[in-house]
């Protein structure tokens, strides 16, 4: 069995300021994280490999030389490989350049050595669009398979897997052949606390670093700046919303309560045409 | 798998254990640090000013090696707050311009993973996010290595030294100390990280350029007159402030620290320095107030005590970090010969607190052995004298068309009403008292 996840590092938005635990101050320079829902995915493979018992787990990252760190903590997971994907070429990429680089990266590990299962975090906690994973799969051309909760069955031989996922209504239950790409929620396996042994090991364990040109040579139009045609016009929270009115049918009466909406979405409507007044709180 | 073995184990990442892990892994020892932080430093806070000398001891070249300093201590002192008014003590030389400088203020979530990292190039293991969570020992009672909270994780070595901070939970179970600090000999700080852009910094406190800054310890109503003490520190761009007091004051006023500290960010004469500045990180942080005649004892079979477990606090200078690194290195030296001998026991790892009672630390503790007991003994020293002076100082500088024999006569009369001559005398000599050891 060969799984490969991808990890991202990200900074520690929590954005809690006192660690809960201690009374003690976060850190300024907030300190940077696995992507939390990357550390489950690599739990999910690493009790992958033990139930089909034995293979191999390989994490990738597409990151600045820093993120050898995190790729450190998912050896401690419990990961046999770690590869870096580091070069100033790849900087300011977008979910487009990034899942080129990622899916590239993955076509040469599999040409390695062939790959059963990709997994992926459901979401990057700063990036948050749950693009990369999506635009890996197409790419690799493989089934993709979101928001999942658990591996039901993994079957090697009859290549095939059944996946749960969530969805708004419920939980589907899907078959798949492999290889699968599968980007997970937190549910899929609860990350363990690794044994100390692990941590001794990873922390004399170096990365392998690939750059934009050795051992793949990545296309230089579609890395980096180059090859990321998205532009953020404007990142910002979205105002939180106040709970709202209810109006009740016990307590007005049908038409009335009719009467009463049809007012609010008038208003609200009007509010939409004329932005500038603001009257609407 | 088999039995993790070291040469030397450290608990603890702050400045006790990295000062201790370097001095044995520069002397060839296996050396792991077990560091319960997510990086060493992450769980750590100070005041902020850190003193050099110690750090040259251990690490000769550590100007070369870059460390993260904000802003060298070119101006130091004191201010005396009553509700309104100030009276400021400030020293500014030009002898504090040479770099290295003597002092340097310092944010722990930088510098103390550069310490570490100058260990672990050293050679020395760092292993975090794991907490020691007791000390193994044989059948006779002799340390034989720790317990970690993660599987499979049992780490032995035939010494280990306790760099565990204030909460002494190993010290204790070592048997070197026998109970918890008692509140009125531990002090609870607060402090907030302000930012502020370095211009604007250095225009508020007349400072020329990135390499001045200022150190201020705060006294008086920043406590509202009990014992304790306030900061204020300029880093590169921001502003450290805290304060203060004896745990046991907290508890017996039902004062709670973040409204004190609020309080003193607001006053009047604080307030203009802060303005417009942005609180990015606050916390609390507790010092132990062991005093010399508390201290926990060293060493034991196969254990040494470094640091803040042990004490090693100067509250009166607020120094901590020096004291840690001095004693840290001293440890690591004392296991180094241990090893040499392949002698571990209480009795030859003693030499530890013999190289101290030669060094600064044990030195300055006994001096100020009295101190704490002092300011216990007197909580109204603070409040009345710093409220006095600044009283003095306004009829002193105010012209009322008043003889200023008068105005002698009514400032030896105010202090009069507010403490009897045998009052301050008392309250002199305890203070002597306090300072000679
Ligand atoms: C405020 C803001 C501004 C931005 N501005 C720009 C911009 O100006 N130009 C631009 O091109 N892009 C910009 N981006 C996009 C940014 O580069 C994306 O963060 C990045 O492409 C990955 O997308 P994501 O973080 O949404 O990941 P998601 O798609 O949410 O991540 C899902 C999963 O994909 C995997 N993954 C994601 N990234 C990596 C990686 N690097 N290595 C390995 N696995 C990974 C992880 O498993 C992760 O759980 C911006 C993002 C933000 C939040
Ligand atoms: C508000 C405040 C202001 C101060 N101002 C100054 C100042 O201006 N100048 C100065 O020199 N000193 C100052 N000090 C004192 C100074 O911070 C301490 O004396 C110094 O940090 C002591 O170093 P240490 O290594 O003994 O302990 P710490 O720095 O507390 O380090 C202990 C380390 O051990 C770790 N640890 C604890 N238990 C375990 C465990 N069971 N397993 C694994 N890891 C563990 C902790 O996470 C921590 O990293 C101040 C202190 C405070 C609180």
């Amino acid at each position: 069995m060969h799984a490969v996840v991808a990890i991202k590092q990200v900074p520690d938005t929590s954005n809690v300021r006192i660690d809960p635990e201690t009374g003690t101050l976060i850190r300024e320079g907030v300190p940077a994280i696995v992507n939390p829902y990357d550390l489950h995915a690599v739990e999910a493979a690493v009790q992958l490999k033990e139930r089909v018992g034995g293979g191999q787990v390989t994490v990738i990252t597409m990151g600045p030389p820093k993120a050898a760190e995190a790729l450190i903590e998912c050896i401690e997971q419990g990961a046999d490989r770690a590869i870096l994907i580091s070069d100033r070429k790849f900087g300011g990429a977008d979910t487009l350049a990034t899942s080129y680089v990622l899916a590239r990266a993955i076509e040469t590990i599999n040409a390695e050595l062939p790959v059963d299962i990709i997994l992926f975090g459901k979401q990057a906690i700063d990036g948050d669009t749950a693009q990369v994973g999506p635009g890996v799969a197409t790419r690799l051309n493989i089934p993709l398979i979101t928001y999942a909760i658990a591996i039901e069955e993994f079957d090697l031989e009859a290549r095939t897997a059944i996946v749960h996922r969530r969805v708004e209504q419920g939980i589907e239950v899907l078959q798949t052949s492999l290889p699968v790409l599968l980007t997970v929620e937190k549910e899929i396996a609860p990350v363990r606390h690794a044994p100390l042994p692990r941590l001794i090991a990873a922390a004399r364990y170096q990365p392998e670093v690939w750059s934009a040109t050795a051992p793949v040579v990545f296309d230089p139009q579609q890395i980096g700046l180059k090859g990321s045609p998205t532009v953020v016009g404007k990142a910002f929270t979205p105002e939180q919303r106040s709970g709202g009115e209810v109006i009740s049918v016990a307590d007005l009466g049908l038409n009335a309560v009719v009467a009463r909406a049809l007012a609010v979405i008038e208003q609200a409507h009007v509010r939409n045409l004329q932005p500038e007044t603001g009257v609407v709180s | 798998m088999g039995m993790l073995t070291f040469d030397a184990i450290v608990v603890g990442a702050g400045p006790a254990g990295v000062a201790a892990a370097l001095t044995m892994a520069r002397g060839g020892l296996k050396v792991i640090i077990i560091e319960r932080g997510r990086f060493a430093g992450a769980k750590n806070l100070f005041g902020g000013v850190f003193y050099t000398h110690a750090l040259a001891d251990v690490l000769p070249d550590y100007w070369e090696r870059k460390p993260p300093f904000e802003r060298p201590v070119t101006e130091q002192g004191y201010w005396m707050l009553s509700p309104d008014s100030v009276i400021r003590v400030m020293h500014k030389s030009e002898r504090y311009r040479k770099e290295p400088a003597d002092a340097y203020t310092v944010l722990r979530a930088r510098f103390d993973p550069w310490f570490a990292e100058q260990a672990v190039e050293a050679g020395a293991l760092l292993i975090t996010r794991t907490t020691v969570t007791r000390l193994l020992k044989d059948e006779r009672g002799r340390v034989i290595g720790v317990d970690t909270d993660r599987p499979e994780g049992s780490v032995y070595a035939p010494v280990v030294i306790i760099a565990e901070g204030v909460n002494n939970l190993l010290t204790r179970q070592a048997g070197l100390i026998a109970s918890d600090l008692p509140p009125t000999h531990v002090a609870l700080a607060v402090k907030e990280y302000v930012n502020l852009p370095a211009k604007e910094l250095q225009a508020r406190f007349g400072l020329s350029g990135p390499r001045e800054g200022v150190a201020i310890d705060v006294f008086g109503d920043v406590t509202l007159g009990l014992p304790g003490t306030g900061f204020i520190y300029t880093n590169q761009s921001g502003i450290s402030i805290g304060v203060g007091m004896l745990l046991s004051e907290f508890i017996t006023h039902r004062l709670r620290p973040y409204e004190v500290l609020e309080r003193f960010k607001n006053h009047p004469v604080v307030r203009p320095y802060l303005e417009g500045g942005e609180v990015r990180e606050y916390g609390a942080h507790l010092i132990p107030e062991t005093g010399y005649d508390r201290m926990p004892k060293l060493a034991g079979d196969g254990v040494m005590v470094a640091g803040d477990a042990a004490g090693m606090v100067d509250a009166l200078h607020r120094e901590g970090t020096n004291l840690a690194i001095t004693a840290g290195k001293a440890a690591g030296e004392t296991a180094l010969a241990a090893h040499q001998q392949g002698d571990f026991s209480a009795a030859f790892l003693s030499r530890y607190r013999r190289t101290l009672e030669d060094s600064f630390v044990l030195k300055d503790m006994k001096q100020y052995r009295r101190m704490t007991d002092f300011l216990e003994s007197s909580p109204h020293f603070m409040g009345t004298y710093v409220n006095l002076l600044n009283e003095a100082a306004l009829r002193y500088f105010t012209a009322h068309g008043i003889p200023k024999r008068e105005m002698e006569h009514d400032i030896i009369k105010m202090v009069r009403e507010r403490r009897s001559f045998t009052g301050v005398a008392w309250d002199m000599l305890k203070l002597m008292r306090a300072m000679r050891g």
